[in-house]
């Protein structure tokens, strides 16, 4: 047994649970089993849209989520309907991973509501089918959740696996059999795809994984970047990422630097360049949602020695304006006035903006105190309607405009 | 200078003055501490030039004999050798002599040292202090005040005044203050000044600490003599001279919040005990920080969330809560740090919302309040 796992490489599961928020309604309240339910919104709100649905109001009413209530109660007038309640399916979520981890701990929680695991090493527990059905029952019997369940040798195909079966299915992708099951699709059900770049794919004639799978690397980089190389990869079942349980914890940086046109002496110019990168390094973290207490600049001299220089604040930052004053604050202690090359800014060691706390300052606090109303009215918000329902205007902007 | 002294006494005063000296200084000669034998007895000085110790030896303390002066004069000795030959010398009295070119010699039983020594008129003189406007403050009581405010000062260089604490004499009321912005502590005593002195200056933490270290537990006054660029305590055998911080302290007690939406009255020392515990995940974490949350029937809840580690949740029976439901996130370890200087007696907080600054008050005592900033959470 052993011998024949190292040969066919790693085995990897995707654990996704079914219709999350509405099976977490059902487990707390089982006379709704047999029921049509979804979980929306605001039920009193005209305008409110179905966020979750169980399978018999997914397969024999034709919900979906996202559709609008009211034509959801058309099609179902008994429609069971709920608001939600995420301290419930985030209790709920947690003692799913927790049941996980009591098989490997090589466990990576991708969601509120999947997760992978790595079983390469789990020999004691029977075989990867095996582990599955004792993963899908437990899950059914102690938590009353039920999942669908992946079994491949790399995560990008253990996901596709466990969509192709709902609810309570398990599916096994071998890489051999991508070309006969995977490549038929049309390109948009290939997990990383989305709307846009499924249009994109399509205008240069790319309609189903096989043709993504087969298409020219070249043009595919100069059409979608690096990840369209890495799309290529993966319609070719070659995922290489590994199940890392510290994925989104660990020690992350985000920097850039410039070439400078010319070897510059003048700190008036230089401070435009820090304030260009401090530009660009800000953007980044808001596009990702985190901080950073930990700014270090790069200078490189004409001489080519290359120096690099950080410090840790006590606040973390994310705005241009507090990582140019920390960058300028570096660049005037550490530089010797010789000609530079090149200058680069990192935020380094990043973490979520929700981990981050900000200890207020007896002289300034009038400023934060100011807006206590409102970010009390965004925390109510968040916790009666989930973390996504309110955000900044220029957050949410930016999103689209990705 | 030739002189035998009582090892003890010696070893006393050399750990003492020793807390001025240090290995880092501009002025070489002040790595040395200058010996000076006096028909009355020796005085040992150290210095950095901030601070400055002296200690007297007198040649009788009750009918004992501690030193014998068989010729007076002066010496400098290398500090970090010194202190630690006459630790280390095996018998009750030590002899000092120094011959020419300052070469000294230093016996005891059988063992001698030869030690270069240097000109003691070359060590900078001791600032000249009119002993006038003396006032009095018991020692222990010094040691208490120190130790309910030091803590608070600030150890970053951004903004130098907030290193120090603040002393104010005002109708025979003294009152100090220190803060680092992020959180303050102040403290208030009675004293008995000379003519209804005022004063308003700004002492170096570092010396208050350095102070504290050398003061004993009596309850004997230390006489404090304040001018306008340093502060002298004294003691029956001590000076201790620190320079005074320049520039203006920031005016506080307007920060200090009158008014206060929700009070809890709660036992210090189980509350303390109780971000104790929160706080072992925290520290651990990105941040110490821990989340206060009052429920029901007096009772609050003390929590803590880190990422990576872990969660911890306790709730405490308070004495009373009073006003508004409250959850407030705030550094526990300047909570702890206030709740040690209030000693484990009952303490009132009071908060005035959960961005703002709450304070913490002896439940039958103004002499003292600790006041603590928030943290916000995203």
């Amino acid at each position: 047994m052993e011998a024949t796992r190292q040969k066919y490489g790693r085995v990897i599961l995707h654990v996704d649970c079914n219709s999350f928020f509405a099976s977490c309604e059902i487990a707390r309240d089982p006379s709704l089993k047999d029921r049509a339910v979804v979980v929306a919104g605001d039920p009193k709100e005209r305008k409110g849209v179905v966020l979750a649905a169980n399978y018999i109001a997914k397969q024999r009413f034709g919900i979906y989520t996202t559709m609008p209530l009211w034509e959801a109660k058309k099609r179902c007038p008994h429609l069971v309907i709920l608001k939600p309640d995420f301290h419930l399916y985030r209790d709920i979520s947690e003692k799913v991973f927790q049941f996980l981890k009591t098989f490997t701990p090589v466990l990576e929680p991708a969601s509120i509501d999947e997760g992978y695991l790595d079983i390469t090493d789990c020999y004691s527990g029977g075989s990867p089918l095996g582990i599955a059905e004792q993963i899908q029952k437990g899950l059914l019997k102690t938590l009353h959740i039920p999942v669908s369940i992946g079994i491949a040798p790399n995560k990008f195909l253990a996901k596709m696996a466990s969509d192709m079966k709902k609810p309570l299915g398990i599916t096994v992708l071998r890489k051999r059999d991508v070309p006969k099951i995977l490549w038929p699709l049309p390109v948009q059900q290939m997990h990383g795809v989305g709307e846009k770049t499924a249009k994109k794919l399509n205008d240069i004639g790319i309609f189903t994984i096989g043709e993504l799978a087969k298409a020219e690397k070249v043009i595919l980089q100069n059409l979608l970047g690096v990840n369209g190389v890495r799309l290529k990869e993966r319609a070719n079942g070659v995922d290489p990422r590994p199940v890392d349980p510290e994925e989104g914890r660990k020690w992350k940086y985000i920097g850039n630097s410039t070439t400078l046109s010319r070897n510059v002496t003048e700190e008036r110019v230089l401070l435009e360049v820090l304030r260009a990168l401090a530009q660009s390094v800000s953007q980044r973290m808001k596009q990702k949602r985190v901080v950073s207490s930990t700014i270090q600049i790069m200078i490189r001299y004409s001489n080519f020695q290359t120096i690099t220089r950080s410090k840790t604040w006590e606040n973390p930052v994310q705005e241009a304006e507090e990582i140019f004053q920390r960058a300028v604050y570096l660049l005037k202690r550490h530089w010797n006035g010789n000609p530079i090359r090149l200058l680069g800014i990192t935020a380094v060691d990043v973490f979520d903006k929700k981990e981050a706390v900000k200890q207020l300052d007896l002289f300034h606090f009038e400023e934060d105190a100011k807006k206590e109303a409102l970010w009390n009215t965004i925390e109510r918000l968040q916790q009666k309607f989930g973390d996504g329902i309110i955000q900044k205007g220029v957050e949410l902007f930016r999103r689209q405009k990705r | 200078m030739k002189i035998t002294i009582d090892r003890e006494a010696l070893v006393q005063s050399v750990q003492d003055v020793m807390k001025a000296v240090s290995s880092r200084t501009t002025i070489p000669i002040l790595t040395g501490i200058k010996i000076t034998a006096t028909s009355q007895g020796v005085t040992l000085t150290g210095s950095d030039s901030d601070i400055s110790i002296e200690s007297f030896i007198p040649t009788e303390e009750e009918d004992k004999v501690l030193v014998e002066i068989a010729e007076t004069g002066s010496i400098v000795l290398q500090a970090r050798f010194f202190s630690e030959i006459v630790k280390k010398l095996p018998e009750k009295t030590i002899e000092i002599e120094v011959h020419p070119n300052f070469l000294t010699v230093i016996r005891s039983g059988k063992a001698e040292f030869n030690l270069n020594g240097l000109d003691a008129e070359e060590y900078p003189r001791l600032p000249q202090i009119e002993e006038e406007n003396v006032f009095k403050i018991p020692t222990d009581l010094l040691k208490t005040i120190i130790r309910q405010t030091v803590f608070a000062v600030s150890t970053s260089e951004t903004r130098p005044i907030l290193t120090g604490v603040n002393w104010r004499i005002e109708d025979e009321e003294l009152i100090c203050t220190a803060t680092d912005s992020h959180r303050l502590a102040l403290r208030k005593a009675k004293i008995e000044t000379e003519n209804h002195q005022s004063h308003n200056v700004v002492i170096p933490g570092k010396s208050l600490n350095e102070l504290s270290k050398i003061l004993d537990d009596s309850n004997d006054p230390v006489n404090i003599v304040i001018t306008a660029n340093q502060i002298l305590f004294k003691t029956k055998r001590l000076l201790f001279f620190s320079r005074l911080l320049d520039g203006n302290y920031p005016e506080t007690s307007r920060l200090i919040p009158t008014d206060s939406k929700t009070d809890i009255i709660v036992n210090a020392k189980e509350f303390l005990q109780a971000i104790d515990r929160a706080s072992l995940l925290a520290r651990e974490g990105r941040n110490n920080v821990v989340k206060l949350t009052t429920l029901n029937d007096g009772i609050i809840e003390i929590s803590s969330v880190s990422p990576e580690i872990g969660k911890v949740t306790e709730e405490i029976q308070s004495e009373s809560i009073e006003g508004e439901e409250l959850k407030i996130s705030f550094s526990a370890k300047y909570m702890m740090d206030a709740l040690k200087a209030l000693d484990g007696t009952d303490i009132k907080i009071s908060f005035t919302g959960a961005m703002r600054p709450f304070l913490l008050r002896p439940l039958h005592s103004d002499s003292m309040l600790q006041l603590i900033l928030p943290v916000r959470t995203y």
